[in-house]
């Protein structure tokens, strides 16, 4: 990478850290570090929430989705906005007024200790793990790309959030949040330009080549339970998940309890109802442009070059020969594309579908050949992007993409990080250790506890260098637990339920997830929250009604 | 959307606005797909 895109990178990261060390002011006490002191203002917060679900898996992961498959995954966050105006009636005012650290923490109000205790270990071990992914996500792609160990390539998104989080807290999160989230956009949008000047064929063209090949479907009506983005995966699983994720997730909850009134924490969300479906598509489009990019402009046969190398060390004949199939399958796809340009009928369209197949006929088997050469999984799809920038953008741009990358890594991990610490302080060392100490000890405690977690994910990350597709190892590990703790709270705001319904129904729910993720009965891994969820609540309520109601004491 | 959720809009009138972003959302999005898959 050329030296002036090294320097907008390097001088991003300090900016980052030295901005939000600096917001350690006013957090001497708990309530500052955890919350903010309950003062930040609505369109930070929802800022914050927005950047905190938009991680680095998103900047590459589902550009590279796009670029492959097209624009349907975009039908995951249908379910998004009914699930937070659904959250603005009942979960978010609910959690608001109690003033709670963590949304755990309630649980134990409304029923017992073990509830809470087994609802926020779930959610440590959840997030502990996915906090990891998020940073080996961008990490395993500059280590290919750059040619770096795993080691300094989780260091350089790890350390700096480490150590902004453990001094600033959860205000250092949400105002650079603020400032990564305008980072973010602003390299996606520019990317969008760069590829609109720079595909030979106008626009209208461009998105006619696409849609030719399925690029642009993004609707599913079928009722498949088998097939993970269908329109009714969305609008009912997602809105499940999203329920979850926006209503119990403390890495969520954390950010809206920050806001100063109910008023305020449910406009905050309306950030993300609004623009999350758009910003998604935005960001998809930017893969489907990369693949219209490439149908002029000869790509490489292995977007990783890790294992293009790997391959050709191995046994350059077979490399040589795919190389040869593989540029002219890609001539053959350009003159097909031209033709369809100059010519839209069917016949030229045919053409060019004829002509796709071959180029991704050939890429198979290339890939078929890396994954018998070193023995992972191919995952080409995370290296599209980021070869893309830096290849193809203008100089500077390719540097404000990579720090764009590291914003989005960055912030999501650093959300992850604020809310692990609560959970470990609030739900376990002050409610299990030592419940009585002054505040200054509970802050020493949680910059402990943001630290550790800190190196607990950068270890994972470490070890997690070959995980097929990066978003979904992250949402379906997601999937496992956020039905049943959504459940849990569905259960909380039924006054019949208790104590005993809710935790036996949690385990229920979880058993129900077991269950269908080994295959009895089979259904994708968005259904997993329905499934989830429904199974708690039935289970709690059928329990709770065999439970009798507790002695009223004199 | 400053203000909105706020004291100085009903709740319920910004739920109906966010229902309704979103189906102008899906049906943009479903005429790029009319228009351009074949």
């Amino acid at each position: 990478m050329h030296p002036l895109n090294w320097a907008i990178v390097i001088a991003y990261l300090l900016y980052v850290s030295i901005d939000g060390i600096r917001r350690a002011k006013g957090t001497s006490k708990l309530d500052g570090y955890f919350l903010g002191n309950r003062n930040l203002p609505w369109w930070v917060v929802g800022l914050s929430v927005m950047a905190t679900q938009l991680s680095a898996v998103t900047m590459i992961g589902t550009t590279g989705q796009g670029a492959v498959d097209g624009m349907r995954f975009v039908q995951f966050y249908f379910g998004l906005p009914i699930a937070l105006v659904i959250l603005g009636v009942t979960i978010v005012p609910f959690l608001h007024r109690a003033k709670v650290y963590t949304a755990y923490e309630f649980l134990e109000r409304r029923f017992d200790a073990k509830t809470r205790s087994l609802t926020s270990f779930l959610f440590l071990l959840s997030r502990g793990l996915s906090c990891g992914t998020i940073i080996a996500a961008p990490a395993v792609v500059f280590s290919a790309i750059f040619g770096w160990p795993m080691l300094w390539s989780v260091a350089l998104i790890g350390v700096p959030t480490v150590l902004y989080t453990m001094i600033g807290g959860v205000q250092a999160v949400a105002w650079t949040d603020v400032k990564q989230i305008i980072l973010v956009i602003s390299a996606v949008v520019a990317v969008v330009v760069v590829l609109l000047i720079r595909i030979p064929v106008s626009p209208d063209a461009a998105l006619h080549l696409a849609g030719a090949v399925g690029r642009l479907r993004v609707f599913d009506f079928s009722f498949n339970l088998h097939e993970t983005y269908t329109f009714w995966s969305g609008v009912i699983g997602g809105t499940f998940l999203m329920l979850s994720y926006f209503g119990t997730d403390q890495s969520q909850v954390q950010r809206y309890l920050t806001a100063k009134t109910v008023d305020e924490a449910r406009s905050s969300h309306l950030i993300s109802a609004y623009w999350k479906i758009p910003l998604q598509a935005l960001i998809l489009m930017v893969g489907v442009l990369v693949f219209v990019y490439y149908v002029f402009v000869m790509p490489p046969m292995y977007f990783n070059p890790a294992q293009g190398a790997a391959v050709q060390r191995a046994n350059p004949a077979a490399y040589t020969q795919l190389e040869r199939e593989h540029a002219a399958a890609w001539v053959g796809r350009e003159r097909a594309a031209m033709a369809l340009t100059v010519t839209p009928d069917s016949t030229s369209r045919d053409a060019f579908r004829a002509s796709e197949r071959e180029l991704a006929r050939v890429r198979t088997e290339a890939l078929a050949q890396a994954e018998k050469v070193t023995g992972a999984p191919p995952v080409d799809v995370n290296y599209i992007i980021p070869r893309f920038v830096l290849a193809e953008l203008p100089l500077g741009l390719a540097g404000v993409f990579i720090a764009a990358v590291m914003a989005a890594a960055m912030s999501a991990v650093a959300g992850e990080l604020a809310s692990l610490s609560s959970t470990t302080v609030i739900d376990f060392y002050k409610r299990w250790v030592r419940p009585e100490a002054d505040d200054a000890h509970y802050l020493r405690i949680s910059r402990a506890a943001t630290g550790a977690w800190g190196i607990f994910a950068c270890a994972v990350a470490t070890f997690a260098a070959t995980l097929g597709s990066l978003i979904e190892v992250v949402n379906r590990f997601g999937s496992f637990f956020y039905g049943s703790i959504l459940g849990v709270f569905l259960l909380a705001m039924v006054p019949r339920t208790r104590a005993n319904g809710a935790f036996f129904g949690l385990i229920a729910g979880l058993a129900s997830v077991a269950l269908v993720s080994v295959g009895a009965p089979s259904v994708s891994y968005l259904w997993y929250n329905v499934v989830a969820a429904l199974t708690v609540v039935a289970a709690g309520l059928l329990l709770s009604a065999w439970t009798p109601r507790p002695r009223a004491h004199a | 959307m400053n203000g909105e959720g706020t004291k100085s809009a009903p709740f319920r009138r910004v739920l109906v606005r966010v229902l309704v972003a979103e189906v102008v959302v899906l049906l943009l999005l479903w005429l790029l797909q009319q228009r351009y898959t074949v």
